[in-house]
């Protein structure tokens, strides 16, 4: 009943589909609707092109045009954006009712007239061979070896040489085409030559994100880390600079670095990155206050210098895994004390997956776990593990978006300060100040937050907690809204499970991605 | 009638790289210098593939200064494998053609065909020298997709800042002037 029930609605959409076609307007200015403005749309269709090539928002809408009343005024504007999106593409629209009552609007596709080749004083000439290099003759179906075949003996027409060229890139996603011709053996005669070159296999090891951002938070002000990157393929150096930058750790930290990475090292399963960096501290009153009430915590420094250099290991392209050291050395605020080390062993794994759903709708998973083990070993005066796992989603369909995170962490032993957990910044916990909070840190953290997204409209609910072991946790709450417009935003965050509630923003510029390509 | 043609030239660069001949009503442009086949589409053409290029030619009140008069035409050229020699058809309103011709005067054929009405130039020329920007771009003829690419880079940055053209691969400019307008024969510098 069910196919029977399939097969009626195919012949009928057919039937209008004929009727259409026989009346489609060769423009898009033509699109005179025969059912009255109002009337409610049953179903909608794109024929002569295949919809899941258009971008994910239109696709939608046009999708979410069934169930609502018709209005020419809206299906020009979808089809102008059709046009618009694919420009070699012509678009008219009909709307018809069926015997049944139901409303059906078609948007007609066809490609447009093909532009004239440009004129070329070769095309005179016939081509006495075409050959393809770079692909195996196995590789070639017969139907290709015919087409490429049928070239020979005719004069050169640039627009069959292209044709075959497009074709050829269909069938070898995996390859790159171009084109050259030679002369024949006689005169007049040239030989037609397509060359396949493979494609660079995507990168199984990735570089460390980049997070260059400007930031101004209500409570702890302005702060800034731009980190540059300057590289091409496997290869990047980044710069690092920070300018009173509270919003990483329980330290404010300025100062400069430079990370060298490479992602593929003979194989694309080996990489390795060296990192080095120099920051000098400011502490805020809050923590060095609370440092005299924990003689157990290791002392503020007055600056940190870091050497990090680490291998990496791909197991699959969606999983790898890091291991290196971790050379900090502390200057004492006093000068009449000694630095101290803070060397760790560090182990990382990372994990990635991005898909796109039957709703054309893209997920993208990520998580890692890290374990940081400070040793004697290693000749460091802290000892300490620092253990942290962390995951992130996105899920992303048309102008919105969901985003879900967590982690959690702790650390035993006595870690330097920089190592201990802070939440209540710009990115967690948004609306509580960290050094109202837990101005020393932490070495317990437990964070997750949900976040909504309506193209730059965001809405959030972030809960968390950081605190010491043996001492009482304390879960926080917040909730806001902010705007995202590219790279600017501005954020608006409410402590909920306080009496003090107010209203903490942060605003600034955040570029995940900033380089230069030399 | 001839006008005049004058090159005056005040940057030491433009010496000599720009003339300029009033020929009736128009004002016809050389420019010897002025080379855009060069690189990666001079390897196309002799490839057997052809190129296209859009040339304009602006009229300044100074230099830096916004145009006063533009011409611009696109050039479909290609290199004929056996005769060794560049063949340009303009592919615009008004087409023309020419085959045979060897590198430096297919460009210099280009060049040429980029006419300017003496009457657009108003006051320029006669009570006040004019100076001329040659400028180049190098079309791809397929309008390849966009990089997906979502990453940001400087050069990216740049290219959106500055409103760059996705089909341009390379484009050069030239600059060079003072240039006035004489009555009579005579072709020499003001």
């Amino acid at each position: 009943m069910g196919l029977l029930l399939a097969v009626d609605a195919g012949m009928r959409t057919l039937a209008l589909l004929i009727t259409l076609v026989a009346v489609a307007p060769q423009a898009v200015t033509d699109q005179k609707s025969v059912v009255p403005e109002g009337t409610i749309i049953t179903s909608v269709q794109v024929n002569g092109f295949d919809i899941d090539r258009l971008s994910p928002g239109l696709r939608q809408d046009i999708r979410a045009l069934s169930g609502t009343p018709l209005s020419q005024q809206r299906l020009d504007e979808l089809a102008a954006r059709i046009e618009a999106e694919r420009p070699r593409y012509i678009v008219a629209v009909r709307s018809t009712r069926d015997a049944g009552g139901q409303v059906w609007v078609f948007f007609l596709m066809g490609r447009r007239d093909e532009p004239e080749r440009d004129p070329n004083i070769n095309d005179r000439y016939v081509i006495e061979d075409a050959e393809i290099t770079g692909l195996s003759e196995t590789e070639l179906t017969q139907e290709l070896r015919d087409a490429l075949k049928s070239l020979v003996g005719t004069r050169l027409d640039a627009g069959d040489a292209d044709r075959f060229q497009e074709r050829l890139q269909r069938d070898f996603p995996q390859h790159d085409f171009s084109r050259r011709m030679q002369r024949g053996s006689e005169k007049e005669r040239i030989r037609l030559v397509f060359e396949a070159r493979k494609k660079a296999p995507p990168p199984w090891l990735r570089f460390e994100p980049l997070k260059s951002n400007v930031v101004y938070h209500s409570d702890q002000k302005w702060g800034s880390f731009i980190d540059l990157a300057v590289g091409k393929g496997p290869v990047r150096v980044t710069p690092l600079f920070a300018i009173a930058n509270a919003d990483d750790l329980i330290e404010e930290f300025s100062g400069f670095g430079l990370r060298f990475e490479a992602t593929k090292l003979g194989t694309r399963r080996l990489g390795a990155s060296f990192e080095w960096s120099r920051f000098d501290q400011d502490w805020r009153s809050p923590t060095l206050d609370a440092l005299l009430l924990h003689p157990e915590i290791p002392a503020a420094y007055e600056t940190r210098s870091t050497i990090t250099p680490m291998v990496k290991f791909a197991i699959s392209p969606n999983l790898s895994v890091a291991g290196g050291v971790s050379i900090s050395e502390l200057e004492p605020l006093f000068p009449e004390t000694e630095s101290q080390m803070a060397n760790a062993a560090v182990a990382s794994v990372f994990y990635n997956q991005s898909w796109k759903d039957a709703s054309e709708a893209t997920h993208r998973l990520e998580g890692s776990f890290g374990v940081r083990a400070g040793s004697r070993e290693l000749e460091s005066d802290l000892a300490y593990t620092r253990y942290l796992g962390q995951a992130w989603y996105r899920y992303h369909f048309g102008r919105h978006q969901v985003q879900a995170s967590g982690m959690a962490g702790g650390i035993t032993g006595t870690p330097p300060l920089f190592e201990r957990f802070a939440l209540g910044d710009s990115t967690t916990l948004r609306g509580w100040d960290k050094f109202d909070i837990s101005p020393v840190g932490g070495n317990r953290m437990a964070y997750s937050s949900i976040e909504y997204r309506y193209t730059g409209l965001a809405l959030f609910l972030d809960v968390g907690s950081v605190w010491d072991a043996n001492t009482e946790r304390k879960v926080r709450v917040s909730t806001g809204f902010g705007f995202h417009a590219g790279p600017a935003f501005f954020v608006v965050g409410f402590p909920l499970n306080t009496d003090n509630v107010r209203a903490v923003f942060t605003m600034g510029l955040r570029v995940s991605g900033v380089g230069i390509k030399w | 009638m001839v006008l005049a043609v004058l090159t005056w030239p005040v940057a030491r660069a433009s010496a000599q790289a720009v003339s300029v001949d009033a020929v009736g009503d128009l004002l016809k442009i050389r420019a010897p210098s002025f080379s855009f086949l060069k690189g990666e589409p001079l390897d196309r053409l002799r490839d057997g593939r052809s190129v296209r290029v859009e040339l304009v030619a602006m009229i300044l009140a100074a230099p830096g200064k916004s145009p006063s008069t533009t011409t611009r035409r696109i050039f479909a050229l290609s290199y004929d494998l056996w005769e060794e020699r560049f063949a340009v058809t303009a592919v615009d309103a008004r087409t023309q053609s020419v085959s045979h011709l060897v590198l430096a005067a297919a460009e210099a054929w280009c060049v040429e065909q980029l006419t300017i009405p003496v009457r657009t130039l108003g006051a320029l020329g006669r009570d006040v020298p004019f100076w001329i920007r040659l400028e180049y771009r190098i079309l791809d003829g397929d309008a390849s997709a966009p990089q997906e690419d979502s990453a940001y880079t400087l050069q990216g940055l740049i290219d959106v800042l500055s409103r760059r053209r996705k089909t341009e691969s390379s484009s050069h400019a030239l600059e060079a002037g003072p240039f006035k307008l004489r009555k009579g024969g005579s072709h020499s510098p003001q």
